[in-house]
């Protein structure tokens, strides 16, 4: 049992889609639309499987008008049937309609069998003809195929007596036809449509045909020619224009006229100076020139009796430099836009014709009667698109597609439901709801790297918070571009899925920190100490900073007396101490088991700075007294580089500790030969009358 | 009991020609049934209100498209009327025939709810 053909509907009275579906929804599956723009969604998203619209004129938001000409932009005009259904029956706006491609025209009042009868009518015309474009193509193509290798085999024979491999004739077919397709999307000098590209690339074929009249000795002379050699050589492209000109059959042909044109003015020059008629510019007709650029290119990079082969690049660049003759300037721009696929294109089996070549030329051979689907191709489609259906029903994903023109977004029904957003929103990044969820600097972003792929490459990951439901949350974007496959493609939407990494993302910002940080006490850990501080004095090379290394006086007597667990409670809380006593952007870390340091920025005044620092972590621990040595190191003395400030505030420690520690001294540049200077402030602790030592 | 035919002589309508093109008289009296919960003359109403002519000539020519397939002459001659000098913005005509659209409708309306209660079709 076939699936009933669908019927879109477009009428913004709800009364007259009822009358309309009451007459036609026992037959078919009616699909309603209440303006301009719904039915450009639902013409979006049913495509081809529509078989006819049924299209008021008058609706808000977009009107008939506005529909068929979206309808005209995407071609889909030319594959789906309108009828025009209105009240308006001024002769201007049923011209105006049939200009836009419209089939036929019902007016109000309907008639319930007149409707039914125009519509079944329409759509058998339609399937008839879908079958028959089926049938032509596949002549067409047959066609084609025979008449190229009959042509291609000949003209063989003839570069035979050359010596040529016969790959010369290959060539000039691929070379031809990749610069007439380069061409015509440059300019619009020279209207050529794919027909005319497909016959000038079979006739290139024939350019040579003169030299079936040069003798063999000219031809294969493996040194220079002479004057008069040369001069015979040159009749080739007169004589093989004879040649044709003498046929006594198909005169009329646009190939042999074609053909005739490349075989005589194949080497004639863009400033007047060529053979044999001496035309200037475009009086040698474009196929000529066309061919002439091809010959030349393929006569460079060839080995031949009298040379060896030049690579590519240097070829072009001969040509470009002028040094192989004049060409027009717009096809030394097709060379140079074509150059870097040149020698790829050249290597493969190029005798074949190009699929999409036969279905374009086809089309522009039935230009109001084809269809570029087939019935078949639509079944398949309806079974992708359960499937597609069904498979994002069961992720449990958030499965979405945009696309440019018109401007819309589609979800997955589950999709949908969790974003709390109608499955289809048009022109969504003006949507308040859309705007509300995910903020426009990041989808902006998205947008960019999208557009920024390309064909081969159109896969894109991107990470960014949504907010579903008021909470904050990372999610991570999959998705690719959709590319059409026009040159140059264009970017027309893309489709993917976001997955919540949310818990993931925190987790790794978790580890991240664990990873950079001392367990027992939160401060830094050394190596992330060091990264920051290496970072901060790169930034700011000019400022004047500070490292202190310092320890816990008699810590090991705290572990032995009074145990470890104690002893991590004193190393907590003078790190605490020590936090505390620094500002914001100052580095404290844990470097050793009871080391510490300390990295900070100053103006001046540094005594006193880590005067107080010092006093402020001496004390108390229930009842354990805590005293510290530290070193202190300056930038201005001991230089910038990590290794050497850290060994300088090493040795000003040392100094304290080798002295008594309980105190802290400065680094001075006498420490490094191993003289003890005292140059800072003695300070004895003596609160407890605990001996230094 | 009021019969369609009566109703519809009672609108200003034409029975005979709506019967020919929908051809069954239930299907017509669904349609004529449903002409109540049609929101065109509201919005038309509305939109005179806001002067928003764009969309009072969409109501005006909506009315007149229903109008003419349930064979609704005499509102589907006004509004026709009213659309047409609402086609291009306001003009002083409108508003006198936004008056006669106005009565035309009130009078099917009330033609049609007589219709309905008589034959127990509310």
């Amino acid at each position: 049992m076939r699936n009933k053909q669908k019927i879109l509907i477009a009428d913004d009275s709800e009364m007259n889609r009822a009358i309309l579906t009451e007459m036609l929804d026992a037959e078919y599956e009616i699909i309603e639309a209440e303006d301009g723009t719904e039915a450009v969604a639902a013409l979006q998203k049913y495509g081809t499987e529509l078989s006819l619209v049924l299209l008021d004129i008058v609706m808000p938001k977009m009107d008939g008008f506005g529909v068929l000409m979206v309808m005209d932009q995407h071609r889909w005009i030319d594959d789906i049937p309108v009828i025009m259904i209105s009240a308006e029956n001024s002769s201007f706006q049923i011209e105006r309609a049939y200009d836009l491609g419209v089939t036929d025209f019902i007016n109000r009042p309907f008639d319930a069998r007149v409707v039914h009868r125009r519509v079944v009518n329409t759509l058998l015309l339609y399937t008839k003809q879908k079958r028959l474009i089926d049938l032509v193509t596949e002549q067409i193509y047959e066609k084609e195929k025979q008449s190229s290798l009959m042509v291609d085999i000949l003209s063989h024979i003839v570069e035979f007596r050359n010596g040529e491999s016969g790959l010369h004739v290959l060539h000039i077919r691929v070379l031809t036809e990749l610069f007439l397709k380069q061409l015509v999307t440059m300019t619009d000098q020279y209207p050529l449509t794919q027909t005319d590209i497909s016959m000038i690339s079979t006739a290139s074929a024939l350019h040579d045909i003169g030299k079936i009249s040069i003798s063999g000795k000219i031809l294969n002379k493996p040194g220079r020619l002479t004057e008069e050699e040369f001069a015979i050589m040159k009749t080739h492209s007169a004589i093989g224009a004879d040649i044709l000109r003498q046929l006594p059959f198909h005169q009329n042909s646009p190939h042999v006229k074609t053909a005739y044109e490349i075989c005589r003015w194949h080497h004639e020059r863009y400033d007047g100076r060529g053979y044999p008629d001496g035309l200037k510019g475009d009086e040698i007709p474009i196929s000529a020139q066309i061919v002439a650029l091809a010959d030349v290119y393929d006569a460079l990079t060839s080995e031949r009796v009298y040379k060896k082969a030049i690579p590519h690049e240097e070829a072009v660049r001969m040509i470009l430099d002028g040094q192989c003759g004049v060409f027009n300037p717009l096809l030394l721009e097709c060379l140079t836009a074509v150059s870097e696929s040149l020698p790829e294109e050249l290597k493969q089996d190029t005798a074949r014709m190009d699929p999409e070549g036969v279905k374009e030329l086809t089309e522009e051979l039935l230009r109001r009667h084809e269809i570029t689907s087939s019935e078949r191709t639509l079944q398949l489609l309806e079974h992708e698109r359960m499937k597609y259906s069904f498979f994002a029903s069961l992720s449990e994903e958030i499965q979405f597609e945009y696309t440019e023109v018109p401007s819309m977004l589609s979800l997955s029904s589950w999709g949908a439901e969790r974003l709390g957003l109608p499955e289809m929103i048009m022109d969504p990044m003006h949507d308040d709801q859309v705007c509300s969820i995910a903020d426009m600097e990041s989808i902006g972003r998205l947008s960019k790297l999208l557009r920024a792929t390309t064909p081969e490459q159109p896969n894109v990951q991107y990470e960014c918070k949504l907010s579903v439901g008021g909470i904050e949350r990372w999610a991570r974007f999959i998705c690719r571009a959709i590319w059409s496959s026009d040159m140059p493609p264009q970017y027309m939407g893309a489709f993917g899925k976001t997955v919540d990494i949310h818990e993931e993302r925190l987790r790794i910002e978790h580890l991240e920190h664990e990873v950079a940080h001392d367990t027992l006490t939160g401060l830094l850990n050394h190596k992330h100490a060091r990264k920051r501080i290496v970072s901060q004095m790169k930034d700011d090379p000019g400022a004047k900073f500070a490292l202190a290394v310092l320890d816990l006086d008699d810590f090991k007597s705290a572990n032995d007396t009074y145990g470890h667990m104690f002893g991590d409670e004193v190393l907590k809380h003078s790190a605490n101490q020590l936090k505390s006593s620094v500002r914001g952007n100052d580095i404290v870390a844990r470097i050793g088991g009871d080391e510490f340091l300390i990295f900070l920025k100053y103006e001046k005044n540094l005594e006193a700075i880590m005067d107080r620092i010092f006093h402020s972590l001496l004390g108390t621990y229930k009842a354990f007294p805590i005293s510290f040595s530290m070193g202190v190191a300056q930038t201005e003395i001991a230089g910038t580089d990590y290794p050497g400030l850290f060994q300088a505030a090493d040795h000003a420690l040392y100094t304290v500790k080798r002295s008594g520690s309980g105190r802290y001294c400065f680094y001075d540049t006498s420490m490094q030969e191993g003289n003890v200077t005292f140059s800072m402030i003695d300070k004895v602790y003596e609160e407890d009358g605990r001996d230094d030592g | 009991m009021m019969s369609l035919e009566e109703c519809y002589d009672a609108l200003g309508g034409n029975y005979k020609a709506v019967l020919g093109r929908l051809s069954s008289e239930r299907i017509v009296k669904k349609f004529v049934l449903k002409f109540l919960n049609d929101q065109s003359y509201v919005l038309l109403e509305q939109s005179m209100q806001d002067k928003n002519y764009e969309e009072a000539f969409r109501a005006a020519h909506t009315i007149k498209g229903v109008c003419q397939n349930l064979s609704f002459d005499r509102l589907g001659d006004s509004s026709s009327r009213l659309a047409e000098a609402l086609r291009s913005g306001w003009t002083p005509e409108a508003d006198a025939l936004v008056d006669e659209v106005k009565r035309d409708y009130q009078e099917t309306a009330d033609a049609i709810r007589a219709f309905q209660t008589e034959n127990g079709e509310s």
